[in-house]
């Protein structure tokens, strides 16, 4: 087919259809052995398939990494209350668009994904939350989802197995913060998006006070094929700690940015210069953020050898968050994507906590000055300050999103916030 | 669906070769029943449009809006949990949630208006005030912004002859500024109303607009 | 018992070893230890959204700083309010605060009792480093007595949760998100016709809210506060009186979890203007044939016994207040014993409904609009007239022998009222028909200017402190009423309140076994609790 999205060095699991529309159609999936991953969920029990999902070692794609079959296995085994599967489809990470994909060429993989999950986790309702701005996709998911309802894998008695489990699409109202587990169940309900305190956790009082697990779309796509083929056979691919294949989404200053499903542990090097046709324009590479805007700026040297799995981006000083690997040119204007990012995080803040409603604003500020020119040299150590203090310290981690690309700049930076302050001396004292 | 005289939006076109049709790139195909016709009791119902024609004094709501409505109410186990969807029904019907729909929605769903007030505020998706028939987001964070994303913005804004957030004169289009849309492989990103276009280039931008301006009553 | 050593937990908090029954957050755990954990968001009255994150400490052990309001304290736990991590957390989210923050000070009425400043001046930094312009929102007008500065707000949602979970009623909200967030109603539709938002001012850490009533009024400074008895419902709401220049200038609930929790509702808290009010009588009156002459009390109180024994022979009649406290009324009771009883009765206006505060339930706004109709019950006294607060003399004005009118202004009397009376002793604060009909007219002071009880409407005995000085030779009824029983009897007059009190309980078996102190600042129960008979 025409994905142009390819590399041989590609390991199609979860992708392996994209670009093939006829995949969305409930039929084609099923003539390609799918919904057999679910009938297997069905004869293996809920237990079981915990423990195949926990033995291949799934780490959640969402961003955190924690281990999908140990989140499922927190879930009450004797529901005495409706529990409640949620799919993460919020996608809005700066840098991130891989659930895009998944959900509009691979739909039913999806679905799958979440009967099984709910299934395990003893669910009879499942709601997937996608962001509101996903009109087009959540149209393709739709039909996919009434397909599914009307062959009878979705709803009552699916597949003659006795097994309910309802599934609905809820749409968001264009809000990043949704993303965030407890944000996305506040949405759900009906509420500001705004994070809730933990504790207590999802899984003793979620959606609708009842208990609920949250997984991100890709976490869940990779559950039928883990499920159909064993958890060992998942790692073969990855690391011992990262196991496994990941869609890395690539975007920047590369020939070929795009989706790329790699084995975990993927050099990082070799994902921008052999993967997605080197750099653009033959420049040469300044920066990296490898895990959406969220985490610590990589640079060129901290890029040369690190491998793309959880643990390999700690040891180079980031974080793997959802492999949305940013690439930055020897052009770039650091302060200014600095300033892109935090403004992002301003405008997105739920404003409940006081250090990230009032910092991250009062960080924009800061930082516009400087980019026109009128910084001081006291800004950088006020804004490390700031960013120590907005760290660690409020109910969600978008907080903590805010100082990492500022302290990870500054570091690694400094003489282009320099540069900018002491051009603005300059033309003040002219 | 349309002959959209530019290369390709939606699709990264200029990576690889490729052999799609822009519907099959969509999935345009693979839509159905659409919820304006009533939509699937799984639940399709609760997916809005964002339609061209509004009627800021449309009721809430009659019709097939109605079943729809009632469809969304039963698909969560309570009603406070409807308000996501009936804001995003009521905005493609009357093409912004203003206070008058506010108060109609609380009504609705029992809750008290300067709750749903409180709610509809948090998101950015709920047009508080009229907005044209285009509502053209331009996104330009970071992935997009590196790729030139401020030079479509300034494009839209000088073919469509408004100020950031107006409404040009003819009624037609509003442009905002829009985060990260999740297509940051395809810079730059642009949503008009319900529909995304990808690899937008400043070259492209006077293309789209005459595109828009010809579409005019002809749909999204 | 919740105090088995099974269910208390030890631990450390800034070096000091301290127990407390689990469950307890270490907020309250560190105010045992006498720290007060600056906080904002968290109020006892209302959820803990956790959300200001100024009440940051340090525990050892965890990966960060945890907010002590909703942090459990466990057993064996070492927690630090004042480590150098805690502090810095802290003084960070005090900047924060304070990059927006107009610091109107000057102008700002919570100026002086404001949570900001006092916590900014403790723990904040010496200088802000914030050169941005500020965020302007300007100011609001709420509706009700509530004006909004929104710029002063520290968005702790305190006032949103009171309206949503308290009183109930949704009408305020979070608008918009993140630093652009501000508080609001629906558009123009405010707080008219709630009942209880002037809570919200009170909750206010800042001066975000402040009362209209009480805008520019006065500087905090520069008021006393006097624990008291909301006079304006039969509930005894705990309140404080807020005064300067001897006038109350504003009211203010005070915490009682049995009566009032941390609440007052608006219209007591409004209805206040009337102890302040000008005309007050200020030295005892006699009528002399045509003339009415002021007189000092000896003289005043002679003339009236050497007066009253003959008087009364011709039976006694009395009309009471039930604004006047326990002790008053008791003390008119042995009078009027002593001159061969009579009945006593009250009138009392009553209101259409109870106004219930849904989220705190004992707590209501009762239809008996006075304080202490319950305590006249309790002695015996009977309530007459109509639901306004009219009617119900016929038989009093009739009367040929001695009337006594305490504290009942008799507004809807005409100047005939007891014309055929023997004698009419008017005791009461400010001139009026009962004033202009009587004999004797001797000037009481209000419950605001001397110290007693009344008895709310279960029965419970609750004490108020004398906040203002008493115009000219105004006196406690009591003490009026016992000077004129002791001269009868020839017993000792009581020079103290809480005399007074022990008389009464020493006479009626209701009050038995209560005494001043032990009724503190809570209140107590009567041992006699039937209901209020009509209620
Ligand atoms: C500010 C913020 C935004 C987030 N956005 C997303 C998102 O868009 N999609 C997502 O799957 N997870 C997002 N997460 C992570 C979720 O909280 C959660 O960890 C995840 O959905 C769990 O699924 P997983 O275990 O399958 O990764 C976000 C977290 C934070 C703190
Ligand atoms: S850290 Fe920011 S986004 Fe997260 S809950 Fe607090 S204010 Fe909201
Ligand atoms: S107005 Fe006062 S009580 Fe309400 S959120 Fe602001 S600071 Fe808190
Ligand atoms: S309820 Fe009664 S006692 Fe309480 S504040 Fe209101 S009027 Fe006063
Ligand atoms: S940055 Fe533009 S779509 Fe993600
Ligand atoms: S008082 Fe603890 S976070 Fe606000």
């Amino acid at each position: 087919m025409a994905y142009p999205y390819v590399s041989d060095r590609e390991v199609r699991v979860l992708s392996k259809y994209f670009g093939d529309p006829m995949q969305r159609r409930v039929d084609t999936y099923v003539e390609r052995g799918g919904y057999q991953a679910l009938k297997k969920a069905f004869e293996m029990g809920q237990d079981a398939v915990i423990d195949e999902v926990k033995a291949s070692g799934l780490r959640g794609r969402g961003g955190a990494g924690f281990p999908a079959g140990l989140k499922w296995s927190f879930m009450p085994k004797q529901p005495t209350k409706p529990h409640y599967l949620l799919c993460n489809a919020d996608e809005s990470e700066p840098g991130t668009f891989k659930d895009r994909e998944l959900l509009r060429w691979d739909p039913h993989q999806v679905i799958e994904g979440v009967l099984i999950a709910s299934y395990a986790i003893r669910a009879k309702q499942a709601y997937i939350y996608c962001r509101g701005e996903f009109f087009e996709t959540t149209q393709i998911l739709a039909k996919a989802l009434e397909d599914a309802y009307e062959k009878g894998y979705v709803g009552k008695d699916i597949m003659g197995s006795g097994n309910d489990i309802d599934i609905t699409v809820h749409v968001g109202g264009g809000a990043y913060i949704c993303g965030e587990e407890t944000g996305l169940m506040n949405s759900l309900e009906g509420r500001r998006g705004q994070p809730r305190v933990k504790p207590p956790f999802p899984a003793a009082v979620g959606a609708f006070g009842m208990p609920s697990t949250v997984n991100n779309v890709e976490t869940l796509s990779a559950v039928p094929h883990i499920v159909t083929h064993g958890g060992q056979w998942y790692r073969q691919w990855g690391t011992e700690k990262s196991p496994g294949t990941k869609l890395f989404c690539v975007s920047g200053h590369v020939n070929k940015p795009g989706n790329y499903e790699l084995p975990l542990g993927f050099p990082l090097m070799d994902l921008i210069n052999d993967v997605c046709g080197g750099m653009k324009d033959g420049k040469a590479l300044k920066a990296v953020i490898p895990g959406g805007s969220s985490v610590p700026i990589l640079d060129a040297q901290e890029c040369a050898d690190c491998n793309l799995d959880y643990e390999g981006v700690q040891t180079a000083g980031s974080m793997l968050g959802c492999a949305s690997v940013i690439v930055m040119d020897e052009d770039t204007d650091i302060v200014k994507q600095v300033r892109r990012m935090v403004q992002f995080y301003a405008h997105e803040s739920c404003g409940q906590c006081t250090p990230c409603r009032e910092g991250s604003a009062w960080m924009l500020q800061i930082l516009k000055r400087i980019e026109e020119g009128r910084g001081t040299e006291e800004d950088l150590q006020t804004m490390l300050d700031m960013s120590r203090q907005m760290t660690g310290t409020t109910i969600c981690v978008l907080s903590d999103s805010v100082g990492a690309p500022v302290v990870s700049s500054i570091n690694k930076f400094k003489d282009e916030y320099l540069a900018l302050i002491r051009r603005g001396e300059r033309v003040g004292v002219a | 669906m349309s002959d959209v005289p530019f290369k390709n939006p939606g699709w990264a076109g200029n990576t690889g070769e490729y052999d799609l049709t822009e519907d099959q790139v969509r999935g345009d195909e693979f839509v159905g029943t659409r919820p304006i016709e009533g939509g699937h009791p799984s639940g399709s119902a609760s997916y809005p449009y964002m339609l061209p024609d509004k009627d800021p004094e449309a009721p809430l709501f009659e019709g097939p809006y109605k079943d729809r409505f009632e469809k969304i109410l039963t698909r969560y186990p309570n009603k406070q949990a409807a308000l996501l969807p009936t804001l995003g029904l009521a905005q493609e019907v009357r093409g912004h949630v203003s206070p008058h729909t506010m108060d109609g929605v609380a009504e609705l769903l029992g809750l008290s208006p300067a709750y749903v007030r409180g709610v509809a505020t948090f998101y950015t998706m709920y047009n508080k005030r009229p907005v044209g028939r285009f509502l053209i987001q331009v996104c330009t964070n970071i992935s997009c912004n590196l790729c030139g994303a401020d030079d479509v913005m300034g494009a839209f804004l000088r073919y469509t002859d408004t100020e950031l957030g107006e409404t040009s004169e003819d009624g037609y289009f509003t442009v905002v500024e829009a985060e990260c849309l999740a297509a940051c492989g395809f810079p730059t990103c642009v949503q008009i109303n319900s529909r995304y276009y990808e690899n937008v280039t400043p070259a492209d931008v006077p293309k789209i607009v005459e595109h828009l301006k010809a579409e005019g009553a002809g749909g999204d | 018992m919740s105090d088995t050593p099974s269910n208390t937990i030890t631990l450390t908090i800034d070096g000091r070893e301290v127990s407390v029954p689990k469950g307890t957050t270490l907020l309250k755990a560190a105010k045992q230890v006498g720290k007060d954990v600056p906080h904002y968001c968290y109020h006892d009255g209302l959820s803990s959204p956790a959300q200001c994150r100024l009440c940051l400490v340090e525990v050892e052990g965890a990966p960060k700083p945890m907010p002590a309001c909703v942090t459990q304290a466990m057993d064996g736990q070492v927690v630090s309010t004042e480590s150098e991590a805690a502090l810095d957390m802290r003084e960070g989210v005090l900047e924060f605060y304070l990059v927006n923050h107009p610091l109107d000070c000057p102008i700002c009425d919570m100026s002086g009792e404001c949570n900001l400043q006092d916590y900014v001046h403790a723990e904040g930094r010496d200088h802000g480093r914030s050169r941005e312009p500020k965020r302007i929102f300007g100011r609001d007008d709420f509706g009700g007595d509530v004006l909004y500065y929104g710029d002063r707000c520290v968005m702790c949602t305190r006032c949103v949760r009171f309206m949503r979970e308290v009183e109930q009623d949704g009408r305020l909200t979070v608008v918009e998100r993140g630093n652009r967030s501000v508080i609001d109603t629906f558009f123009d539709r405010g707080l008219e016709g709630t009942q209880f938002s002037g809570n919200v001012v009170d909750l206010c850490p800042v001066g975000a809210l402040v009362s209209k009533d009480f805008l520019y009024k006065a500087r905090a400074w520069d008021l006393d506060h006097t624990p008291s008895i909301c006079p304006s419902c039969s509930q005894g709401c705990n309140i404080e009186l807020h005064t300067r220049d001897n006038l109350v200038q504003r009211l203010k609930p005070r915490e009682n979890l049995e009566v009032n929790a941390f609440w007052m509702c608006d219209h007591g808290r409004l209805n206040y203007e009337w102890i302040n009010h000008g005309d007050r009588l200020e030295a005892p009156l006699v009528r002399e044939g045509d003339t009415v002459r002021a007189m000092g009390w000896k003289e005043a109180l002679t003339a009236l016994l050497q007066r009253l024994g003959d008087a009364a022979e011709k039976g006694v009649k009395v009309v009471a207040s039930p604004l006047a406290p326990n002790e008053d009324l008791a003390a008119l009771k042995a009078l009027v014993e002593d001159l061969g009883g009579g009945e006593i009765v009250f009138r009392m206006p009553r209101a259409e409904d109870e106004i219930v505060l849904k989220g705190f339930p004992t707590m209501a706004r009762r239809r008996d609009l006075a304080p202490n109709g319950r305590g006249a019950e309790l002695l015996g006294m009977r309530r007459v007239g109509e639901d306004d607060g009219t009617g119900g003399l016929e038989g009093v004005s009739g009367h040929d022998g001695v009337v006594i009118v305490l504290g009942d202004a008799l507004a809807d009397q005409g100047p005939d009222f007891a014309a055929g009376s023997a004698l009419l002793v008017y005791l009461g604060t400010h001139s009026g028909p009962a004033a202009a009909a009587a004999d004797f007219v001797l000037p009481v002071t209000t419950f605001a200017e001397q110290e007693g009880t009344f008895t709310n409407h279960e029965g419970r005995v609750q004490r108020f402190w004398p906040a203002l000085s008493a115009p000219g030779a105004a006196r406690p009824a009591w003490l009026v009423l016992g000077a004129l029983f002791a001269e009868r009897t020839q017993s000792d007059s009581i020079r103290k309140a809480d005399d007074a009190f022990a008389r009464l309980v020493a006479t009626h078996g209701a009050f038995a076994g209560l005494t001043y102190d032990d009724i503190g600042t809570r209140g107590a129960l009567v041992s006699d609790t039937v209901p209020l008979s009509g209620d």
